[in-house]
């Protein structure tokens, strides 16, 4: 592609106006331009000038050597310095968390790993420089009637100990807030199925009594009942409490349709089932068949002539 | 001066006064003019914690900072924790030692002092501190370097006149995310069980140099963005977020408004047009007559049964 000189000088001139007009560079003039492109340095296009990235200073050779001339070699009991990585931590171990940093990067935006870090670099420096300490007879704990200075004022102490107490004060009352709050739900729970359970016996009790009125059961155990049941319960008795089983209305869709299966519409006619005759007695049908001869004299009330004669009998 | 609390301390039983002060290390902590109250804490917290500390009036910044050496060589110290409030709000650190040795500058961040009520533990005031170094320190040359800056400057030296001979207390400097973060913990159980006495800080390194407080850079951190340009960056971004949102609201007002093309009109539309024939113009000169509308009779519904039953 062959680009006339005045086309290049059109280019760079743009190029001219898009910096500083402080800049004073030495290649900016066309002319010299021209030769460096003829030379091959410069490619056709739009040529931009663009900085050299910022070289930052790491005079590592430098930093050696001053730090071999500033170094001073003091016995370790002067310096009390020791570098260490932190201790095992017991608390993700239990977890069985992933320990991340303790091969990589410590997060430093995760406040309480990153102080947990801390902590921990500080008691494995203790736990290393407590026999060396012994060792060199320097005491960490002092005796009880040594007093001296602290850092922090008997009086500031006081202000950090009552802030604490009242701290705990504060969660303490919000802890039994909350279990009032719970209890009073689980009260009234309690109460509305004792007052339901009643409701049931009232309403158990009083059909009882209306069937022995009307006269279908001649027993009165359902006074009863209730010590009877208190009994068995307080015996513990696992028996099956209904002994008669499953009622006849079961019994009969157990035969007809089998157990198991879904959980709802398995025990409902379906078009096959209905169309399906293969059930049908046509002398019980057509009540040729007799009532199981003559069984069905169980629970039937009498007619209203006998219950007359009945009655004027007794 | 100090003969008396000398003797005192002869005669207190564990104190082991048999040695001689031979770590002559001297730190002097100071500041500029415009710092707030939080430096201020931090400055006077430092000067309890390291008993070998001397305090110094506030520097004018209008000074060099090559005065500062003349200070220390003044007050006999040989190590100098210089703290530099900016604009009142951005606080840098100069750590040095004195006549010859190297300097550092650091951003200081994320103050905490003495005084705040979460920090619960306490020390024998002067008493001589372990310190823990991240492994991290023997990596980096720098590093190193300024490894060897801290344990001159912070250690307090053995059997120094203000100083007590306990170890109940240890400084951690840890490195994360290219900062050095600063912690103080008091030793409670010798097993381990450790409480926070404060202060607290983290140090962003900027450069270090081979002289105090001036000299040829060694090293200068590349992570290192300054604070000014850290705001700039935070408001180019706020508004770049609202010119963006602006720009959204525009177009979407453009298209709204934008007329309608028209579509070009069909030059064959009007082939099959026949047109209507013209119906003579009915003019009524009088007006019509009114309607006569008819109303039904219709009895209510009552009197038409009677009818019906009639």
């Amino acid at each position: 592609m062959v680009i006339g000189s005045k086309t290049m000088a059109f280019v760079e001139e743009e190029a001219l106006l898009g910096q500083d007009s402080e800049e004073e560079n030495s290649e900016l003039s066309d002319d010299e331009l021209q030769e460096a492109f003829a030379a091959g340095l410069l490619k056709p296009g739009m040529n931009v000038l663009v900085d050299k990235p910022k070289k930052l200073v790491n005079n590592v050779e430098g930093l050696k050597q001053c730090l071999a001339d500033f170094r001073k070699d003091l016995p370790w009991v002067e310096r009390l310095d020791l570098t260490n990585l932190p201790a095992a931590n017991i608390i993700s171990q239990a977890e069985e968390k992933a320990s991340a940093p303790a091969a990589g990067e410590l997060d430093a935006d995760d406040d309480f790993q990153r102080e947990m870090f801390f902590y921990r670099q500080a008691q494995a420096t203790i736990l290393e420089a407590m026999p060396l300490l012994n060792r060199h007879s320097i005491a960490t704990k002092r005796p009880e009637d040594y007093f001296a200075e602290m850092a922090k004022s008997d009086q500031h102490m006081q202000k950090i100990r009552k802030k604490l107490i009242s701290k705990q004060m504060i969660m303490e009352r919000s802890e039994k807030a909350k279990k009032l709050r719970e209890q009073r739900k689980f009260g009234k729970k309690v109460q509305i199925e004792v007052i339901q359970k009643r409701q049931q016996e009232k309403k158990a009790m009083m059909s009882a009594v209306k069937k022995y009125q009307k006269g279908m059961t001649d027993k009165l155990e359902f006074l009863e009942g209730d010590q009877k049941m208190n009994k068995e319960s307080s015996q513990g008795s696992k028996k099956a409490v209904n002994k008669k089983g499953p009622s006849a209305k079961r019994k009969y869709k157990d035969q007809k349709f089998g157990f198991g299966g879904k959980k709802s519409g398995k025990k409902w006619n379906t078009k096959e089932s209905y169309n399906d005759v293969s059930g049908f007695r046509a002398k019980i049908a057509h009540g040729k068949g007799g009532k199981k001869g003559k069984g069905g004299k169980q629970n039937k009330r009498p007619g209203k002539s006998v219950r007359k004669k009945m009655k004027n009998r007794s | 001066m100090d003969q008396q609390p000398s003797a005192d301390r002869e005669k207190l039983p564990g104190r082991s006064i048999s040695g001689k002060w031979t770590n002559k290390e001297r730190v002097l902590i100071f500041s500029s003019r415009g710092i707030n109250f939080r430096t201020r804490h931090l400055m006077q917290d430092l000067r309890t914690m390291m008993p070998h500390a001397k305090a110094d009036t506030k520097m004018d910044r209008k000074d060099k900072l090559f005065v500062i050496n003349e200070v220390c060589e003044i007050k006999n110290c040989n190590k100098c924790l210089y703290f530099e409030a900016k604009k009142k709000q951005d606080l840098y650190m100069w750590i040095s030692n004195s006549p010859h040795g190297p300097s550092a500058k650091f951003l200081v961040q994320n103050i905490h002092t003495l005084a705040e009520l979460k920090l619960t533990g306490n020390c024998l005031k002067g008493s001589r501190p372990l310190l823990s170094f991240d492994p991290k320190f023997d990596k980096e040359p720098h590093y190193a370097l300024l490894k060897e800056l801290f344990i001159q400057t912070f250690s307090t030296p053995r059997y120094h006149p203000k100083s007590q001979p306990f170890v109940d207390h240890v400084f951690t400097f840890t490195i994360a995310d290219n900062r050095i973060w600063f912690r103080n913990y008091q030793i409670i159980e010798e097993d381990g069980s450790l409480v926070e006495i404060g202060p607290r800080f983290v140090l962003n390194l900027m450069k270090i140099f081979q002289g105090s407080f001036g000299g040829p850079t060694l090293y200068e951190n590349p992570d290192f963005r300054s604070p000014n340009m850290h705001r700039r960056e935070m408001r180019l971004a706020a508004a770049a977020k609202v010119r963006e949102k602006q720009m959204v609201k525009e177009m979407q007002k453009g298209k709204k408004t934008s007329a309608k093309e028209d579509l070009e009109s069909d030059v064959t539309a009007d082939v099959f047009l026949t047109p209507a024939e013209e119906k003579p113009a009915d003019i009524q000169t009088e007006a019509p007559e009114p309607k006569v509308v008819k109303k039904k009779q219709k009895a209510f519904k009552r009197q038409r049964m009677q009818m019906a039953r009639r």
